[in-house]
């Protein structure tokens, strides 16, 4: 069963003769433990889908479907606990709190949602410690580098034990190698720590590590590619490769 | 020639024979799966190398059995060499099948070219994934030669699938605007106004 799906979800802003379609019936879905990648050129409705299946703004038509509710028949307060306890977001520009460390940064969707303080803090330093910042948790964000900055965001989407995690562009501010520890994270998140991971990208290098890539385009899925291949012909894909480029 | 200035690094580093010589190329290769160099290229390479006089033999008698050849490198070897390490490498470009498969297709009308860019686009995607996979599998300290290749071959892959992208966005705007179509001249003698 998957964790999330959409079903014909549309999004038109504007209306009449202006109108433009952002989604245009769009069904997708995806299961724990799974990270999909969400490409597609700039206007193709990358940002939107986000928005929607975040309950960050409601569809014209169809539905958000999470752990069998539907987002549209939520009543804004119930949208917010969900928002709260059952995503994680996790965007481009980290949006970490600049006066505040690491832990505090991290516990922060806890102390929000009135829980204990010192539990909070507590477990936001196992969260940091798992993501790799044990050394830096009393950092303050503009004392981590980039790649640092987004780990404290990932701790912070992961501390209240969501299903789902949205990623809006993680990378889309990091330099090539703090990408690929970031992007290697976001697959441990689903792989190792069985949550669904849903990832707006543009950079072929971060989807490249993703079970499915959905490609949209004009506000319409075009494509869906899983990228997993049998390990035989993994393997044979790599060996290939490197002969070719060695000789 | 890579292979021949490789036994010439590997000559400057300290004599060898030829067995030796092709155990160090793979292990500087990272296996001979990243790179297989049969025995034999590497004894025509010597003997090429030691007729222009960049290397030269120095024989040694073994105790037992027959004497091995050892090779040195020359000064002029040593020149090469360093020639060699002082130029850039200009980058390979070798005929890419898809492009002519897309040409093909487009000018044939015989497919069409979206499907075929999608098709190609999966492709390379797994491709990439199964790199990305394996190099997250190795290990840095050990087989820095390995990881080194796939970075090389996970950033072809990407260069590919951006170009994709790009060849998407063209044919894009080819269809908006339609290619002009030749203007009909007026035949005969010009009117008179």
């Amino acid at each position: 069963m998957s964790l999330i799906h959409t079903e014909n979800l549309t999004k038109v802003y504007g209306k009449g003769e202006t109108a433009v379609v952002a989604l245009d019936h769009v069904n997708m879905s995806v299961n724990p433990s799974e990270c999909v990648a969400v490409m597609g050129p700039s206007g193709c409705g990358k940002s939107t889908l986000l928005h929607l299946l975040g309950g960050l703004d409601r569809p014209t038509e169809g539905r958000v479907m999470i752990d069998g509710s539907s987002l549209s028949t939520l009543s804004d307060n119930a949208l917010t606990q969900i928002r709260r306890r059952k995503i994680g977001f996790v965007f481009q520009f980290f949006n970490l709190i600049p006066i505040l460390s690491s832990v505090d940064n991290a516990a922060l969707p806890l102390i929000l949602d009135g829980k204990n303080s010192a539990q909070s803090r507590q477990k936001a330093t196992e969260w940091l410690q798992k993501v790799g910042l044990s050394e830096r948790l009393g950092n303050r964000p503009d004392q981590l580098s980039a790649g640092q900055q987004q780990r404290v965001a990932i701790a912070r989407a992961l501390i209240t034990d969501p299903m789902l995690v949205l990623a809006d562009e993680p990378t889309g501010n990091l330099d090539s190698r703090a990408s690929d520890e970031i992007a290697a994270l976001l697959q441990q998140v689903a792989k190792e720590w069985g949550r669904a991971v849903l990832m707006v990208t543009h950079d072929p290098r971060i989807a490249a590590y993703a079970d499915r890539i959905v490609f949209l385009k004009d506000g319409k899925v075009v494509n869906e590619t899983r990228l997993e291949a049998k390990n035989d012909r993994n393997r044979e894909i790599v060996a290939g490769e490197l002969r070719a480029l060695a000789s | 020639m890579p292979v021949r200035h490789a036994v010439l690094g590997l000559l400057a580093q300290r004599p060898r024979h030829g067995y030796e010589l092709r155990a160090a190329f793979e292990a500087v290769v990272g296996g001979e799966e990243n790179w297989d160099v049969k025995p034999a290229q590497i004894y025509t390479t010597l003997d090429r190398l030691e007729k222009s006089g960049l290397v030269a033999e120095e024989s040694v008698g073994q105790d037992a059995g027959p004497e091995k050849r050892i090779y040195a490198i020359t000064p002029a070897g040593l020149e090469t060499l360093r020639e060699w390490f002082a130029d850039g490498i200009a980058s390979e470009h070798q005929h890419d099948e898809f492009f002519i498969k897309l040409m093909v297709g487009l000018v044939s009308g015989a497919a069409d070219p979206y499907q075929l860019i999608q098709t190609q686009r999966t492709h390379l995607y797994q491709e990439l994934h199964a790199i990305t996979t394996q190099r997250s599998r190795a290990d840095p300290k050990k087989e820095l030669a390995k990881i080194l290749l796939l970075d090389k071959a996970g950033m072809y892959l990407e260069a590919d699938l951006r170009w994709l992208d790009m060849t998407e966005a063209r044919l894009d705007e080819i269809k908006r605007q339609p290619l002009p179509q030749p203007e009909a001249k007026p035949r005969g003698r010009p009117r008179k106004i």
